[in-house]
């Protein structure tokens, strides 16, 4: 089981009169297998909450620890743009984060291109794909390592709004299917109640302002009036932090 | 030509007759071109066999059938392979030692203050023409072996140095980035991701780096060298053999044409094939 623990996480960027501060003095603990979403204002701290937590970025004090059954734990990372290598092929651009290139693990990244319907593109170079196939390998990617914790940046806010949608529903799928921790960083309320146990909302100046509950079961219905009042009550919540500046 | 024809998609739909029409225009097109290319050889060697002999002396110009010729017996003669490879050794070692220190120089660039040191130097090794550097090593090392390599290392260490320093600050950081967040090992990071990224700016470097060093050794070697193509040139020039002056230009020309079609050519096609996937 994953266990995430962040404590006293403060991040700043820049010295002088430049500093901004991206997170202040953030205590979390996140464990087993949930769907957390991430919301709030553009520019207060998301980002750097996801790359701090998977060792793109340093914190400037604080400590984080990220385990699965006492170990360190495998991290599998879904950027807000896809982020392939365009000299690779699709394929080549899954094994590239794997740990081996057994035909197992071949078998393995073909079974998630199948899944996120891209089987039949593995031979091509992400130049000849479209902007929402691209995104969708880099979903394929991540689960192909079937990490223990798979972060999830804005993954869906550059596709059409069919797209994105199957893609939650497949999303949510193999996160049901193999019992991942999610952390799931967005704008949409609506995406983050649909799709999630659990929403933390950032405020301005990288502040963890509300920790919600979300125990509806799953699949949810956006139509469906519990979730519409849930969805309601984030909206409200957001209000009054004045964590939904425009962004 | 770049304008490879694309396999068709497997489930391609049939034909229409209007791709029929636009295939038909292309391969037009394209005769077209070829026959325009091959008309302007036809031409300009035809003015100058016409000029040959009727407008000028032939002892002045000789005609491209006489230059042919002589070009024959000299590659016969063994002179022109000899003397290929004197002048190729020299570029091949030259520019070899201009791409260690050039790309040296691009990568220590990076740091700030080192780059204060070289920039102005790179600025003037960018900037200077072949022929000073080739005109100033004759005069100082005459035609001591060093000269045409201290010439060639002087013209082109700075392309190489540009191009390395330019690729090596436009590194993918956000695919650096991705390759860490999934525990993707250093090693593995810099073969996939470092060399496949400054791969093509060090091909740009060593394309034109390679185009004057060729130049630039050439000119040397008419200044000052006992040996290779510049030299040969020297020697038919003093003793006024045009046709075997001329035949040195068109063996300059055929072989420089070889390497910059064929050579070259063929790396980028093998090595960077997935930018043609680029969507323009
Ligand atoms: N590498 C960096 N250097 C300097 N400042 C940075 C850097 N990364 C982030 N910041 C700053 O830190 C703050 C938080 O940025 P972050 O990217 O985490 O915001 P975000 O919540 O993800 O916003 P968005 O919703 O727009 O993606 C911003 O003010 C940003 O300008
Ligand atoms: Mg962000």
């Amino acid at each position: 089981m994953a266990e995430i623990t962040v404590r006293n996480l403060h991040k700043e960027f820049g010295v002088g009169a430049d500093k901004i501060v991206a997170l202040d003095d953030v205590n979390l603990d996140i464990s087993g297998h949930v769907f957390v979403s991430i919301v709030g204002a553009s520019g207060c701290g998301k980002s750097t909450l996801l790359n701090i937590l998977s060792g793109i970025e340093t914190p400037s004090h604080g400590q984080v620890q990220i385990t699965e059954d006492g170990r360190p734990a495998a991290k599998g990372y879904v950027f807000q743009a896809a982020r392939l290598l365009p000299w690779r092929t699709v394929m080549d651009n899954l094994l590239f984060v794997q740990k081996d290139r057994s035909e197992q693990t071949r078998a393995r990244c073909q079974r998630y291109l199948d899944m996120v319907q891209l089987g039949d593109k593995g031979r091509k170079y992400p130049g000849e794909l479209s902007g929402g196939m691209q995104q969708r390998v880099g979903i394929a990617r991540a689960f192909s390592t079937e990490p223990d914790v798979l972060f999830m940046d804005e993954p869906f806010s550059h596709l059409d709004a069919i797209t994105a949608r199957s893609l939650r529903a497949e999303l949510q799928n193999m996160w049901q299917e193999t019992r991942k921790t999610v952390i799931f960083v967005t704008h949409d309320v609506g995406e983050a109640v649909e799709l999630s146990n659990r929403i933390l909302v950032f405020a301005k100046g990288g502040h963890l302002a509300d920790d919600i509950d979300m125990p509806l079961p799953f699949p949810r219905d956006v139509a469906d009036p519990e979730v519409a009042v849930a969805k309601a009550n984030v909206f409200r919540t957001f209000e009054q932090i004045g964590a939904l500046a425009v962004s | 030509m770049a304008t490879a024809v694309a396999s068709p998609p497997t489930s391609a739909p049939p034909r229409t007759s209007e791709e029929e029409r636009v295939r038909a225009a292309r391969r037009r097109d394209r005769i077209n071109a070829v026959a325009w290319r091959l008309a302007g050889y036809a031409f300009f060697l035809g003015l100058w066999e016409f000029a040959s002999g009727r407008l000028m002396d032939e002892r002045l110009l000789p005609g491209p059938v006489d230059v042919l010729r002589t070009f024959g017996e000299l590659w016969a003669s063994g002179k022109v392979p000899g003397a290929f490879a004197d002048t190729l050794t020299r570029i091949g070692i030259g520019f070899a030692i201009a791409f260690v220190v050039g790309a040296a120089i691009g990568i220590l660039m990076q740091n700030r203050l080192l780059n204060g040191f070289f920039r102005d130097a790179v600025t003037i090794g960018v900037t200077t023409p072949g022929l000073i550097w080739a005109l100033i090593t004759a005069i100082i090392f005459g035609n001591r072996p060093w000269g045409p390599l201290i010439a060639i290392v002087l013209t082109t260490f700075a392309l190489i140095s540009v191009n390395v320093a330019e690729g090596i600050k436009a590194l993918p950081k956000d695919l650096i980035d991705m390759a860490k967040s999934f525990g993707v090992g250093v090693v593995r990071r810099n073969r996939q991701i470092v060399i496949p990224h400054l791969a093509p700016y060090i091909f740009t470097g060593v394309r034109f780096g390679f185009s004057i060093a060729w130049k630039v050794t050439v000119l040397t070697e008419v200044f000052s060298s006992s040996s290779g193509i510049g030299f040969e040139m020297r020697t038919a020039s003093q003793l006024f053999r045009l046709p075997e002056f001329l035949t040195w230009i068109l063996a300059f020309y055929v072989f420089a044409l070889l390497l910059e079609k064929v050579v070259l050519e063929v790396i980028e096609r093998r090595f960077f094939a997935w930018r043609d996937t680029i969507k323009s």
